[in-house]
């Protein structure tokens, strides 16, 4: 038999606010515990709502982004169960209206090639506070500066066919989130989460199986590991005539196993009704228009464009778009003169890798094109271009002076230098007669001579 | 009777209220008699085209992004029954413990 | 400094000491929960620094105990709120102070404003200042029992379906109940969001309307908060020349109480007297309007009460047995509420649950849409404002209805369909029966409480309030 894997997910992301979604507290990440608190996010008495019209504006660029169709009206709703770090006990969410339905994200799958998976929703809430457990022995710690933090859940359609599938699906989105300007989409700062919804189904069915619901994963990695995991527990039920029980899982990343959290049974009911404290939500057509075409350039289309106006690969273009900074900065590069098929090597290999690992852009994109002309008029080989780059990073100064300090340039016509020789030579008999005395370090004197004329 | 002892003992653990066996069935009585006279709504006609009632202002207004939260008074620390170290405090969670 | 000028800088001071021995003297009837002399004499003193030109100045006014004060405990009339001081002040609290009056005390109520007796207080029942033995009406019981006592001349009071209109009725004082969203809500604790009004007792029409003119007026920190100026304060008229009042046939039902009858109708007498064209309507819908109320009401308070939890603030149980968080809440929530509020939550939970929500939250909004579709037909049809009585009955003997919640429930028959409706009425005194108040209640399209101020004006000084009525 030869199971088939149907996997949803569930994508909460942190918009990119300066304040919380209903109140004036701060939107920041890492401070002391309780100190972004005030009395509509602590939940106190007599505290009203007011949501933030950024959180409403970047919700709707997200939707714009995704090709969603975003509603006139929608509506925000209490979402009720206690929890300790739910100060209200409701989440402000969205239910039967949200912002917006439709759309798809479009991405490379690595069995099926290019698929699109489709998105069912994208609303907004509030975030809950964070519980910790290991703070106070024996007690759980609350903290509640996360708690009325912006955010937008955006629900896909049950649409992915494996594990790696839907780890490409969250770097699509990723990406689509980042370039919109919607979130960091940090899974470490938990700025992005991810909820699984799982379910097994024979090849060519087209009824969906029992699904389970799996949480807690701290990565891409781990979403697809546990996806894994998951799947070889749901078949061994079912080969060994057992059945799937619709629960809730907590995955162990350092155990690599699930554990049930929550049964069907057990699962909430959330009571769901329209916030009497939040009027209905009502975006006027030209002001969501405004939106859309005041969306920044997103991944596909910065593909599309980039192949065409640089002649760059397909693949060279995906790498490019990974990040819109490494896009920007090439971009620059070749408008600084830096020829683009020669760029594209430096930009995808020393920048993007000193980037990656958080060093940001030391060369300037002047610099880096100064460079990749001096390589061209073959002053510097390829090869030792790598160090004038390193010391480019470290220090100022233009590529050919780095060079020539270091002794880099190359002379592409041997007559010449042989004449430069000859000439330094003849100029300097005293230096010449000690070096031939044993006074060894002189070549060092000699070398920086020959270098002042091919200067 | 439209509501039942199952029901309230449910209804009360969704609203996480302890309820005594012994207050149970005067509750059920009670609880009974308030539903049964609401549940006379359930006679008037009113079609999907009644549309639900909208009280206050008829769309949200929006708050601008702007960080300037209502100061308290006094903080968190003076008002928590138990707070350590910029914490509350409450007691162990069952089943989120391993997150 | 000059006699005048110097009397005018003590005022605050002199009103601190007055207000002081007054609610000492009125501690029977155990209306106010929280003061002391010493926070009225920092009042008098706050209140003498600034200048006299306050709308309210050196006016003392107490504040029923749901609305959040930074210098007093707010409780509302609860244990799960038992030591409790806001670390902010509702909104309505700061236009008062910059306003000069004096926040003299916190009042008494039903626990969470839920009641009609002020019979469901934690800290003890409100006695009815003219028979203790009686109930002042609820659940802003505690600040209408201040006013009829003569402790101060105004208070304020809130509404979620008649709590400040009833008690005026049942202690023969002016309540008004201004429209939706037009007094702030920031601050005041949340029963039934989509009805809670702030709302306001006068020992005159006129001393009501100087308060709601202050507190009145659009308010940022709220989204439900209209866009409205300030209520301009009444013109006092002297007739009622081209104003046409209806009588809703719903609300004079067969078996009215005898008393409340003859006082209605001696205030009917009165106001065509004075020029007013008095006409019969009909609003079909009103009788649904307790049962709605019933539904709508416990199941946003169901929502609006789970933040009692422990956690962050006010007093915590927990059973010793056992240290679960469940076991923390189940024990602190139920300990903390008392009875009604318990019914409540557990009817607001079970309407919102799985499976019912379009039987009955879904549909009871739909019923509030009808309810409110027929007053506004009425007012479209020539109608300026309604007159009804204010409640069924005079005040009732404490423990009357307490067994029985839905009686109880049903002493708001005439007052809930305004609330579910959002249009501001009042009540005010009509006559009395064996020496009992009996309320008059003004209902006014949206936003139009000035103009019903007026009416209840020109009324008020051609009717003599507390003259007994001859059934
Ligand atoms: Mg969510
Ligand atoms: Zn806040």
């Amino acid at each position: 038999m030869t199971w088939e894997i149907v996997i949803g997910l569930e994508v909460h992301v942190q918009l990119a606010t300066r304040s919380k979604m209903f109140c004036g507290c701060a939107n920041v990440y890492g401070a002391p515990p309780n100190t972004h608190v005030c009395p509509v996010c602590l939940g106190l008495p007599g505290a009203l709502p007011v949501p933030n019209a950024e959180a409403i504006r970047l919700g709707t660029q997200a939707a714009h982004a995704l090709g969603g169709t975003i509603h006139r009206t929608s509506v925000f709703a209490r979402k009720n169960y206690f929890y300790p770090d739910l100060p209200k006990g409701y989440q402000i969410s969205q239910f039967d209206k949200p912002l917006s339905t439709g759309g798809a994200v479009h991405f490379e799958s690595p069995e099926r090639g290019r698929v699109a998976v489709s998105i069912t929703r994208l609303h907004l809430e509030e975030d809950a506070g964070k519980s910790l457990h290991d703070r106070v022995p024996g007690k759980t710690a609350v903290d509640l500066n996360r708690a009325g933090a912006p955010l937008a859940e955006i629900v896909s359609g049950p649409d992915m066919r494996s594990p790696g599938e839907a780890r490409a699906y969250l770097v699509a989105l990723k990406q689509i989130l980042m370039y919109a300007g919607t979130s960091e989409c940090s899974m470490e700062k938990g700025s992005l989460r991810v909820d699984v919804n799982m379910s097994i189904r024979q090849h060519g069915e087209t009824t969906l199986g029992v699904k389970t619901e799996l949480k807690n994963m701290n990565s891409f990695a781990n979403v697809e590991r546990a996806l894994d995991v998951e799947f070889e527990r749901q078949v061994g039920l079912i080969e060994s005539g057992k059945a799937v029980e619709q629960v809730s899982l907590l995955f162990n990343a350092v155990s690599g196993t699930v554990k049930v959290m929550r049964s069907k049974e057990e699962s909430h009911d959330y009571r769901y009704f329209p916030d009497p404290d939040i009027p209905p939500l009502v975006l006027a057509p030209d002001w969501v228009e405004k939106q859309r075409a005041t969306l920044p350039e997103l991944p596909e289309a910065k593909r599309g464009r980039l192949m065409a106006q640089y002649a760059l690969s397909a693949y060279h273009a995906h790498e490019l778009t990974l990040d819109v900074a490494v896009a920007d900065y090439f971009e620059a590069v070749a408008r600084a003169g830096g020829d683009a098929a020669k760029s594209i090597g430096w930009v995808l290999g020393e920048v993007m890798s000193g980037f990656n690992e958080g060093h940001g852009f030391p060369v300037s994109p002047a610099r880096l094109a100064a460079l990749v002309g001096v390589v061209r008029d073959g002053l510097v080989s390829q090869q030792a271009a790598k160090r004038v780059y390193e010391e480019m990073a470290r220090n100022d100064g233009d590529p050919k002076s780095i060079a020539e300090r270091l002794g880099l340039v190359q002379v592409g016509d041997s007559n010449a230098l042989g004449k430069w020789v000859e000439e330094v030579l003849a100029a300097h008999p005293g230096e010449l007669a000690r070096y031939r005395g044993g006074e060894t370090k002189l070549i060092g004197f000699f070398v920086g001579q020959v270098m002042k004329k091919s200067g | 009777m439209s509501i039942g002892r199952e029901e309230v003992v449910h209804v009360a653990k969704l609203a996480e209220l302890a309820v005594s066996e012994a207050e149970l069935p005067r509750l059920v009585d009670q609880l009974s008699r308030i539903v049964d006279f609401v549940a006379e709504l359930n006679e008037v006609p009113a079609d999907d085209s009644v549309p639900p009632f909208q009280a206050g202002a008829e769309t949200t207004p929006l708050r601008a992004d702007v960080v300037a939260p209502i100061p308290l008074a006094r903080g968190p620390a003076q008002m928590a029954p138990a707070f350590i170290d910029g914490f509350f405090v409450v007691p162990r969670l069952g089943a989120m413990e391993e997150s | 400094m000059s006699g005048e000028d110097g009397k005018k800088q003590r005022l605050g001071a002199i009103t601190a000491r007055e207000t002081g021995m007054r609610l000492k003297a009125a501690e029977p009837l155990n209306a106010a929960l929280h003061w002391s002399q010493d926070v009225l004499n920092a009042e008098g003193a706050r209140v003498d620094a600034m200048t006299a030109s306050g709308a309210l100045h050196a006016v003392p006014v107490a504040i029923k105990d749901n609305l959040v004060t930074i210098e007093q405990p707010t409780t509302c009339g609860s244990r799960i709120l038992e030591g409790y001081t806001s670390p902010f002040n509702a909104t309505v609290v700061e236009r008062l102070r910059q306003a000069g009056a004096l926040i003299s005390a916190k009042a008494n109520m039903d626990e969470f404003a839920m009641g009609s007796s002020t019979e469901h207080s934690a800290f003890g029942r409100v006695k009815h200042p003219m028979d203790h033995d009686r109930v002042p009406g609820g659940s802003s019981g505690g600040s209408a029992a201040l006013v009829a006592a003569g402790v101060v001349p105004v208070a304020l009071g809130s509404e979620t379906g008649g709590s400040v209109r009833q008690p005026a009725s049942f202690c023969g004082v002016v309540g008004v109940k201004p429209s939706y969203g037009r007094v702030s809500r920031w601050g005041l604790v949340a029963f039934g969001s989509s009805l809670d009004c702030v709302s306001v007792f006068g020992d005159t029409v006129t001393s009501a309307a100087r308060v709601l003119h202050v507190i009145s007026g659009h308010d940022p920190l709220e989204a439900t908060s209209v866009d409205q100026p300030p209520m301009r304060m009444p013109e006092m008229k002297k007739d009622l020349r081209g104003i046409t009042i209806g009588l809703p046939r719903e609300y004079f039902p067969a078996d009215l109480h005898p008393g409340v009858k003859a006082a209605t109708d001696r205030a009917i007498a009165t106001m065509r007297d004075l020029g007013a064209t008095l006409r019969e309507v009909s609003l079909p819908y009103s009788k649904y309007a307790v049962p709605t109320y019933y539904i709508v009401a416990p199941a946003e308070a169901a929502a609006n009460l789970a933040r009692f939890d422990g956690v962050r603030y006010g007093p915590r149980q927990i059973e010793p047995a056992n240290g679960d968080v469940r076991a923390l809440y189940q024990a602190t929530r139920g300990k903390g509420f008392g009875p009604e509020v318990r019914r409540r939550i557990l009817v607001g939970t079970y309407v919102l649950s799985a499976g019912y929500y379009d039987a009955y939250y879904h549909k009871a909004q739909q019923l509030r849409a009808l309810i409110a579709s027929d007053f506004r037909t009425v007012f479209a049809d020539g109608v300026d404002y309604l007159f009804t009585p204010t409640t069924p009955t005079p005040a009732f003997k404490a423990g009357e209805k307490s067994e029985d919640p839905v009686a109880m429930y049903l002493a708001d028959i005439f007052v809930c369909a305004v609330s579910l409706a959002g249009l501001p009425a009042m009540s005010q005194p009509i006559g009395r029966d064996k020496g009992l108040p009996i309320g008059g209640q003004i209902i006014a399209p949206h936003f139009h409480e000035s103009g019903m101020l007026s009416v209840a004006g020109a009324l008020e000084s051609a009717l003599d309030g507390t003259a007994e009525v001859a059934r």
